[in-house]
């Protein structure tokens, strides 16, 4: 008997020191030097953080970044903690750029602060920090929620019921979106918000949410989405109802499609796809490198990444895998309904195309194209890129569409 | 017949489970700490410098404190699934309601420990009294708790007082970390408290509630007193939380829930009760963090960290079930 | 877990380990769910008057098929004194299979709906695994469980699942007979095989004699393993089956669709008069219970006021059903009836 449970602590004991010196020998050997760069996901396992992270490894691999850039991965889930260990991993390993997807725009700030000092480049994208040594590039500010808003309210002529389908409680870009939107519905008293809901950024809960909301309030006007707008679409076609509604929402490209049907417009929908473009990690990963390479003097932290803003009548279907002639759809049964289409930017991303987004392959025959001198510089906004700031006076400018019906 | 064939039994329960406890579940866990920080240090020689400790340790704390409460209920064969909603709501109350200045570290303490404290209260004698099963209210409160958090705080925001930042994730002189001296002293009072009336009888509750009340252990005080305890030991895992990332957020606490169980099994605490204890909970913690920056180092693909996880807490809970039979067959 | 039931004190040890599963107090627990989940929905006409309508209730009934589905398995699980956590990874796995090993393609549903419940129910069949041979507790194993089998979607998928929507799964959600869509008259028709499976034959009924006593049951000579890996494995295809459903609801799959069905697959059960500790209650419970869950999320959600207000109120009144229904005062009741009865 205590031979047997001795040995088993001696067997624990042999396995761990086999482990620790497989590791130790498992060292990778440094052939050149090349730039140590971390991408750093939060969260996973949706279409819109595979698509991001993939346009990044692609153009980490597009000449002449493949022969430069060490570029390595780390998950650390949706728990702060794991991001913050991540990121003192990463520094400890002397990274030298780290380009991230926040899980928190608050609770990162002390080790971004820790990595500055030692000179590590922070880049988020899409998400943001209010840490200021980082650079945010991200849309936020770009006004999804009152532009769409805006859109919405013109499609109804200043009145109707409409419902409001957010994101995740809790959360500052849904704040933020939401936010917007109310500041536009606000001033319109013909508007009635009849139902409020959470759609979690899901297309399957979305579709469910807007499915007890219909059921309740069927003669509904009108649905302002944000991500998850899919859902809320094929919740409006189960109804079996002929008559469609006007639903202004992010980029899913089923969504995109639904616009587009000729049968579906007859019936009544209308609208605006714009929401969060995942190439903009493509953009604050370039920018990254040309601050890295010396080739750019990055002044200002926060960066803004153009709004995507396609009206039902501006949907343009890709013929091939590029992005040509201004097409920002693809067909059906291309990509599944969810694939979040907004993965090119001809002007500042050329090198871009669906391979990039789908596998994380670089484009055949692509090089790294410089970006254009000008950065937009985001404005102030408390709580997103900014801790002890004053937000600009107008913190809610409509840049997309002008109201075409008084309040 | 070897010498420690030849245990004595002790009068107490505590006594020999003391013993079987340091030979199993809590040392086999200490043991895979080490042999993952010698690991650790080979890649990273980084690990023990002065920022290095304070990390480990400030990482690992909040983990480890919602552990040893999560760890106390399930010693009585009960599941707490409230820490997500008290770990919530202390951070944003901590980084709502508190004044700047030194006494904001006094208060933030008294809030920490309060919320908790109340939030235990109501677990204990909805399961102990009220005698619903424990999973599900339990799940109830903390539901409730984060709909209270998402009323505090509707975004992560808010501003923890420096005092608290520093006061809790900061070091001492002589670069101790207080965190240290935090888990410390929450060992300290365990191992007092488990030489009491209290600390015999969960350990009877859990082996076998029946016989318990039969021996006349006053079981339903004991379970109050449990929850309340591991509510105020919640309430001190969102006050590190909120010194180590300086901010609230009313979602913060989701992460915890599967979390725990996962340190608590690793930990070597039995789920059937009457076995482990906060020790192995808070030291099973802090390797489930370094298993992440182990991983980390040793290049493993981020995919397949949650398969590790996932094995790591079956292997430990067979290896430990394993010790344990044979331990207990040496003892005879 | 649960405190000392005085009702097993007081009756003799044969007595508790032949009983049969207690009709009595358990069917008015499913009795009065119901009830209180009807009152919930004509009562919400007050809040608007498009509420409380057959629109409404017909959204529900299709939106709880999931849960239903789900519970299923869960309460077996449960009746056995075990605990599944990984049904919520098994439904995402189980929808990512029908994603894209059935597809738009008509004839593979034939064969492609048994693998993929096939699968599941293997998986499943290791949690059982590990709780018998290897004696992990269900806790720790479906947990872990369920993280491996996420990880490995996630490696898989890379991220994003690929495939195509099945029509003839849609065919189920949009078409309907005299009003009622397809999918509710094939939840019927899975709730009654359900509780036929529990009630009334031998697997069902050694379901309840393990929860009760393994020992009892081991000594009676049942092959206990046998039916705890098979419980498991049932468990597992149950999910899997709700992934397939959520294929056709949605068109798609992703990687966190089985996500937000893992707690309310518990709470269903548990508000449903199950034990956790396992040896009664009623699969007819855990579906009354799915019912209160979905309407009641549905009314709080159609009110208009602060998330965190609705939160509260939805954890309260959850709270408020497990006192309400707890054993102690269903027995109350039964003597009460009882005593007047005289």
């Amino acid at each position: 008997m205590m031979r047997s449970w001795k040995s088993l602590r001696g067997a624990m004991i042999a396995l761990g020191c086999a482990l620790g010196l497989t590791a130790a020998l498992a060292a990778p050997a440094h052939a050149q030097k090349k730039y140590k760069i971390f991408l750093s996901l939060s969260y996973s396992g949706n279409a819109w953080q595979s698509e991001a992270a993939n346009i990044v490894k692609a153009l980490a691999a597009t000449p002449p970044y493949d022969k430069m850039v060490d570029l390595r991965e780390v998950i650390s889930g949706t728990d702060v903690q794991a991001q913050i260990s991540a990121y003192q991993s990463m520094i400890d390993a002397g990274a030298q750029g780290i380009i991230s997807f926040p899980v928190s725009p608050t609770g990162l700030n002390r080790i971004i602060k820790r990595g500055c000092a030692k000179g590590v480049l922070f880049f988020m994208y899409d998400a943001t920090v209010t840490e200021p040594c980082a650079y945010n590039v991200s849309y936020i500010t770009a006004g999804f929620g009152e532009n769409t808003a805006q859109a919405l309210v013109n499609e109804l002529g200043g009145k109707g019921k409409i419902f409001l389908s957010r994101g995740v409680p809790g959360n500052s870009v849904d704040k933020r979106h939401t936010d917007g939107a109310m500041s536009i519905f606000k001033k319109y008293p013909g508007i009635k918000i009849v139902a409020e809901y959470y759609g979690m950024w899901s297309d399957q809960t979305t579709q469910s949410e807007t499915a007890k909301a219909l059921a309740a309030h069927p003669d509904v006007d009108g649905i302002w989405a944000q991500a998850g707008e899919d859902g809320a679409i094929k919740a409006l076609l189960a109804t079996g109802q002929k008559k469609l509604i006007p639903v202004t929402g992010e980029n899913s490209n089923g969504f995109r499609l639904a616009l587009a049907n000729p049968d579906y417009q007859a019936r009544g929908l209308k609208g605006v796809s714009s929401g969060s473009p995942p190439a903009t990690a493509g953009y604050a990963f370039k920018l990254m490198m040309e601050k890295l390479t010396g080739k750019r003097d990055l002044k200002v932290h926060n960066i803004q990444y153009p709004l995507p803003w396609v009206p039902a009548s501006a949907v343009k279907l890709c013929t091939s895998d590029k992005f040509e002639n201004g097409c920002n759809t693809f067909p059906e049964g291309k990509v599944p309904d969810s694939f979040v289409t907004e993965v090119f930017q001809p002007t500042l991303l050329p090198e871009l195309s669906l391979v990039t987004a789908q596998e994380g392959k670089p484009t055949p025959g692509a090089t790294i194209q410089p970006l254009p001198a000008e950065v937009v510089a985001a404005p102030d906004t408390p709580g997103i890129n900014c801790s002890h700031c004053n937000p600009p006076a107008n913190l809610y400018p409509l840049t997309k569409v002008q109201p075409t019906v008084q309040p | 017949m070897s010498a420690t064939g030849t245990l004595p039994v002790a009068r107490r329960p505590g006594g020999a489970s003391t013993r079987r406890l340091l030979a199993n579940g809590t040392f086999n866990v200490f043991v895979v700490y080490v042999l993952l920080f010698v690991i650790l240090m080979i890649k990273q020689p980084d690990t023990l410098s002065a920022f290095g400790v304070t990390d480990l340790f400030n990482n690992a704390l909040p983990l480890a404190l919602a552990a040893a409460g999560g760890g106390l209920v399930v010693l009585t064969r009960g599941f707490d699934l409230s820490v997500a909603g008290v770990i919530a709501l202390t951070n944003v109350l901590i980084a709502t309601a508190l004044p700047d200045g030194p006494w904001g570290a006094v208060l933030a303490v008294a809030i920490a420990g309060g919320a908790g404290l109340v939030v235990g209260a109501v677990n204990g004698y909805l399961v102990a009294y009220v005698r619903l099963q424990s999973i599900a209210s339990t799940l109830a409160t903390m539901i409730v708790c984060s709909g209270v958090a998402l009323l505090v705080l509707d975004a992560p925001g808010g501003q923890v007082p420096d005092a608290v930042v520093y006061g809790f994730s900061g070091v001492l002189p002589g670069n101790v970390p207080v965190s240290a001296v935090v888990a410390l002293v929450v060992v300290l009072l365990w191992l007092a408290l488990r030489r009491t009336d209290w600390g015999v009888a969960i350990y009877a509750i859990g082996a076998d509630e029946t016989a318990a009340a039969l021996a006349g252990i006053p079981v339903r005080r004991a379970k109050f007193f449990t929850y309340c305890l591991a509510g105020i030991l919640y309430g001190f895992a969102g006050l590190m939380l909120s010194a180590v990332t300086a901010t609230g957020n009313p979602n913060g606490g989701t992460t915890y829930l599967l979390l725990m169980f996962a340190a608590i099994a690793i930990g070597g605490t039995a789920f059937s009760g009457g076995r482990g204890g906060v020790i192995g909970s808070m030291i099973g913690a802090a390797t489930l963090t370094l298993l992440q920056k182990v991983l980390f180092s040793a290049g493993v693909s981020s995919f397949y960290t949650g398969i590790f996880q996932g094995l790591v807490m079956i292997l430990a809970v067979v290896i430990g079930a394993i010790t344990a039979r044979l331990a207990e067959g040496r003892a005879r | 877990m649960s405190g000392l039931d005085t009702a097993r004190i007081a009756t003799s040890p044969d007595e508790r380990r032949t009983r049969r599963p207690r009709i009595g107090s358990d069917a008015w627990t499913v009795i009065g769910l119901f009830a209180v989940t009807i009152v919930m929905i004509l009562a919400s006409r007050l809040i608007s008057p498009s509420f409380g309508s057959w629109d409404q209730a017909r959204a529900i009934l299709v939106l709880t098929s999931f849960v239903m589905v789900i519970a299923f398995g869960q309460q077996s699980v449960i009746l056995l004194g075990g605990l599944d956590l990984s049904v919520g990874s098994m439904m995402t796995l189980g929808g990512i299979l029908t994603f894209s090993w059935i597809g738009g393609s008509g004839s593979a549903l034939i064969w492609g709906i048994p693998a993929v419940l096939l699968v599941t129910g293997l998986v499943g069949a290791v949690n059982g695994l590990g709780v018998t041979f290897f004696r992990v507790p269900p806790f720790i194993m479906t947990l872990a469980m369920g993280i491996i089998i996420y990880s490995v979607a996630l490696g898989i998928t890379g991220g994003t699942p690929s495939g195509q929507a099945v029509p003839a799964l849609g065919w189920l959600f949009s078409h309907r007979l005299f009003g009622i869509p397809w999918v509710i008259l094939l939840m019927a028709l899975f709730a009654v095989l359900g509780t036929i499976f529990q009630q009334a034959t031998p697997f069902g009924r050694r379901l309840y004699a393990i929860g009760t006593s393994p020992e009892a049951a081991a000594i009676a000579g049942m092959p206990v393993r046998r039916i705890v890996i098979l419980t498991y494995a049932i468990s597992g295809a149950a999910a899997g089956l709700a992934g397939i459903l959520m294929v056709g609801y949605s068109g798609g799959a992703t990687l966190t669709m089985g996500d937000s069905y893992l707690l309310p697959s518990i709470a269903a059960v548990v508000i449903g008069g199950t034990s956790i500790v396992g040896g009664r209650g009623l699969y007819a419970g855990a579906i009354a219970g799915a019912f209160l869950l979905t309407t009641l999320s549905t009314v709080i959600s159609s009110i208009g006021i602060a998330q965190g207000w609705r939160t509260i109120i939805y954890g309260l009144v959850i709270l408020v059903a497990l006192v309400l229904l707890r054993e102690e005062l269903s027995l109350w009741f039964l003597r009460l009836r009882s005593r007047g009865g005289r």
